[in-house]
């Protein structure tokens, strides 16, 4: 038999080119991709959101979201993704599948989305302006401020977008799409973003 | 068109997919063929309002029921169905 090894690497490992695009000068959107994360989707089986409620209550010390927005714990972001559901995400093992299947046993089923999805966070003074372009859904910061999220959909693609703490003063828009369909994403971003300037990289930092 | 999602919001019909007429119900296993098939084929072609199931996929992949006037496209219900969510939204 050949030899075989997986070789673990980004669903934009192709498409992401770190640097400056589009108009030359000061970028107005910063786009970075965010590496090697811990995700799992949480999802209360029939009639068990009560217990699961108070599972992840007892796990992280906070309340999951019920409504669309995030609840940032100690060492984990979770994320509304629908009704009786949420999205963990982590770094550095913490909060794996092997990790929290003890936690949700009888009150939710897990799915594993570490490798499922890609992460890209969007800021920039035109980075709304940018992202309007995409989406339908107002990203004022009157209606959508820092912990907003929403599942819905951009370019007829699937995502769950939230708005992260602020950096340097701007507004982070953070955006987790599905592997395959990312680097299709990725480059209707870049088409979006060129007319600003875009300034690319990637990072393993949350 | 717009919908609201009564788990996310104002959202466009992009994001919805249409099913059709949300009145027919399962019959009981024993109830003859005419029931069957009247369940599976038989739709009335409503003009005026209607109660409709439209599904949410590019957003919370919600099942949601909407009321709707097929000739002025107003709608004046969103609920969601049974299932994932429904009591925390009153229905
Ligand atoms: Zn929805």
């Amino acid at each position: 038999m050949a030899d075989f090894s997986w070789d673990v690497r980004s669903p934009l490992d192709r498409a992401l080119v770190a640097g400056p695009y589009g108009v030359q000068g000061d970028a107005g959107v910063a786009l970075t991709e965010i590496r090697n994360f811990d995700l799992i989707q949480v999802m209360a089986r029939r009639g068990k959101a009560g217990e699961t409620a108070k599972a992840a209550q007892a796990r992280f010390g906070a309340a999951a979201p019920e409504t669309p927005k995030t609840v940032a714990t100690a060492d984990a972001t979770l994320i509304w993704s629908g009704p009786d559901q949420f999205l963990v995400l982590s770094k550095g093992g913490k909060h794996t599948m092997a990790a929290l299947a003890p936690v949700f046993a009888g009150s939710a089923s897990l799915s594993d989305q570490s490798h499922a999805r890609a992460l890209i966070s969007i800021s920039g003074d035109k980075a709304r302006a940018m992202l309007a372009k995409l989406s339908s859904v107002d990203l004022h910061p009157d209606v959508f401020g820092v912990g907003a999220a929403a599942a819905t959909s951009m370019d007829h693609t699937s995502v769950t977008l939230w708005r992260g703490d602020d950096r340097n003063g701007q507004a982070v828009f953070n955006l987790l799409v599905f592997a395959t369909f990312a680097e299709s994403l990725w480059h209707t971003i870049l088409d979006s973003a060129a007319e600003y300037g875009a300034t690319i990289g990637h990072s393993e930092d949350l | 068109m717009r919908i609201i999602c009564p788990f996310c919001g104002e959202r466009e019909l992009g994001e919805f997919t249409y099913l059709g007429d949300a009145k027919p119900q399962r019959p009981a296993a024993d109830a003859g063929e005419d029931a069957v098939y009247d369940y599976v084929y038989l739709r009335d072609n409503i003009a005026g309002v209607m109660s409709e199931h439209w599904y949410h996929g590019g957003g919370c992949r919600a099942w949601l029921k909407v009321t709707r006037n097929t000739l002025t496209h107003e709608i004046s219900a969103v609920e969601p169905t049974a299932g994932a969510g429904a009591a925390k939204v009153g229905a």
